[in-house]
């Protein structure tokens, strides 16, 4: 009798506890990302990876003109092999070009500013440095090796993503203003090629107007 | 007598074992659903008509669905294929969040998914999701939009279904573009669910209250073409009209100086890609990709219009 009582007081006891689930505190740092909006989360992302991951993601992968445009004569595919990446097997072979041209035409007066380069001293430009505000595409987004659209919510966070790394990379040029043309410009940049016969379009990350 | 029973018998046997060998040798390499929205738009026709040649070429037989964008008649196919005992399920699905559950159940009961056009908000479920880089495609769109309107003067945008996450992304990329133009003036913005009709009735709508409207951009190429239809209805056949998709008809009117521009989403050769990703997977265990994959798109308009064709640029 007295053990079932006491059994009974037992099994009292531990019901609700059988129902109690332990929760930990929820991150902080997590509740606060889930409130950001994608545009503020994704800045954030730009900010803790631009100097950590994504500088040095372009400096291991980066080449230069000469080695680039010998490559070239091969073929994309080969070009691509020995000289770029290609993240997604599906998407365009991406090049971290450094190096240095002449400026050929400079438009800052749009809100899509641009200049071309003459890279090789034939006279004529062999690629585009896009200025901002407006940036077109997303190849700095799509040329670093360690992003991948699957981490993220969705196709409109990883544009916010582009967005958000094209905004960096603008907001890092040095004023332009004038007339460049004629001037030496040394840059790093970043551009896709779906062709071999395209014109690089790139998105500079750094860019210095030699005196 | 013996010889009519024994006659008699061997036809039973014979009755009995036809049947099988037809199942037998129909099965192939199994079963594959594709089930998209309406065939009405001829954009997710050509996803099914390519996702079905292609299943077959590789020896598959094919289960055509159509979800009409209604989530519970998408779950409710979702299960046909599962009883059907499918090998795998090619899908351009009815809803980002609304399709995560039926995914999922078709993973429990071992059949894969892969998602074709629209993707969804939870990955690790489907093994591949194959999708067009709206982004970039709207960007684009945007930029000869821009340029018609020579960089000024209030314009209209008609917005896909909200429930789809391709709607917002275009409409985030028209405006990543189109605001950096201060003289650029958005007067209207209004939901067309993707539907000619609707984008017909809401243009007609819009032009009674902005009559001065100078452009139009639109979500995908149905709306564009009912946007269109009610512009020269109202006699404004000088108004800017963008649509998205790259269908045949859009095509035709860029090439009769209707419709400025459209941009091609490679539809036909998305669904195939789907394809071949189930096949690989169901032989090797892998598509040896990542699950999300985009797809880039191309601008289409009076330079190029004629190399479209069933949402494929020939020659490319």
């Amino acid at each position: 009798m007295r053990a079932a009582s006491m059994t009974a007081a037992l099994l009292c006891a531990a019901l609700p506890l059988a129902a109690c689930k332990i929760v930990p505190n929820p991150d902080p740092e997590e509740v606060a990302a889930a409130n950001m909006s994608d545009e503020d989360r994704m800045a954030a992302w730009v900010d803790e990876n631009w100097d950590a991951r994504v500088l040095p993601a372009a400096e291991d992968n980066r080449t230069t003109w000469p080695a680039f445009s010998a490559a070239l004569e091969e073929g994309l595919q080969p070009a691509g092999e020995a000289e770029g990446l290609r993240p997604s097997d599906n998407g365009p072979w991406f090049f971290f070009m450094q190096g240095e041209g002449q400026v050929v035409e400079a438009n800052l007066d749009s809100r899509a500013r641009r200049m071309e380069l003459d890279m090789d001293g034939d006279g004529s430009a062999d690629i585009a440095l896009q200025l901002g505000p407006v940036v077109r595409g997303t190849a700095l987004r799509d040329a670093l090796p360690f992003v991948s659209f699957t981490d993220f919510r969705d196709q409109i966070e990883f544009a916010k993503l582009g967005r958000a790394l094209n905004d960096r990379a603008t907001a890092n040029l040095p004023e332009l203003s004038g007339d460049l043309t004629g001037s030496t410009v040394a840059f790093t940049g970043v551009f896709g090629l779906n062709s071999s016969a395209e014109t690089p379009m790139a998105v500079p990350t750094s860019l210095e107007v030699r005196p | 007598m013996t010889v009519t029973r024994r006659i008699f018998v061997a036809g039973l046997g014979m009755t009995a074992v036809l049947p099988m060998v037809q199942a037998a040798s129909a099965q192939g390499k199994g079963l594959i659903a594709i089930i998209t929205p309406s065939h009405d738009n001829p954009f997710f026709k050509a996803e099914a008509v390519g996702a079905e040649a292609r299943a077959q070429e590789l020896g598959y037989e094919t289960l055509i669905l159509v979800h009409d964008d209604d989530p519970n008649k998408q779950s409710e196919m979702f299960d046909t294929a599962i009883a059907r005992g499918a090998a795998a399920i090619i899908c351009d699905n009815a809803g980002a969040d609304a399709t995560v559950a039926p995914v999922q159940r078709a993973l429990d009961a071992g059949i894969p998914s892969f998602l074709i056009d629209r993707e969804i908000k939870e990955s690790g479920i489907a093994i591949s999701q194959i999708v067009s880089n709206n982004y970039q495609g709207a960007q684009l769109g945007a930029e000869e939009f821009v340029f018609e309107m020579e960089e000024a003067g209030p314009y209209v945008e008609l917005l896909g279904r909200e429930a789809d996450t391709n709607a917002g992304i275009r409409s985030s990329g028209y405006h990543d573009i189109i605001d950096q133009y201060p003289d650029l003036e958005m007067v209207a913005q209004q939901s067309a669910n993707w539907s000619q009709t609707e984008a017909y009735e809401k243009m007609e709508t819009i032009l009674q209250a902005q009559p001065d409207i100078k452009g139009v951009i639109c979500g995908n190429d149905t709306m564009a073409m009912g946007a269109w239809a009610a512009l020269e209805a109202a006699g404004r056949t000088d108004v800017i009209v963008v649509g998205f998709d790259g269908s045949n008809d859009v095509r035709d009117s860029i090439l009769n100086g209707g419709i400025k521009a459209t941009v091609l989403q490679p539809a036909y050769r998305q669904a195939q890609l789907a394809v071949e990703q189930a096949d690989q997977y169901l032989e090797t265990g892998s598509t040896g990709l990542e699950e999300k994959q985009l797809m880039d798109c191309v601008l289409i308009n009076a330079d190029n219009a004629e190399l479209l064709e069933t949402f494929a640029l020939q020659g490319a």
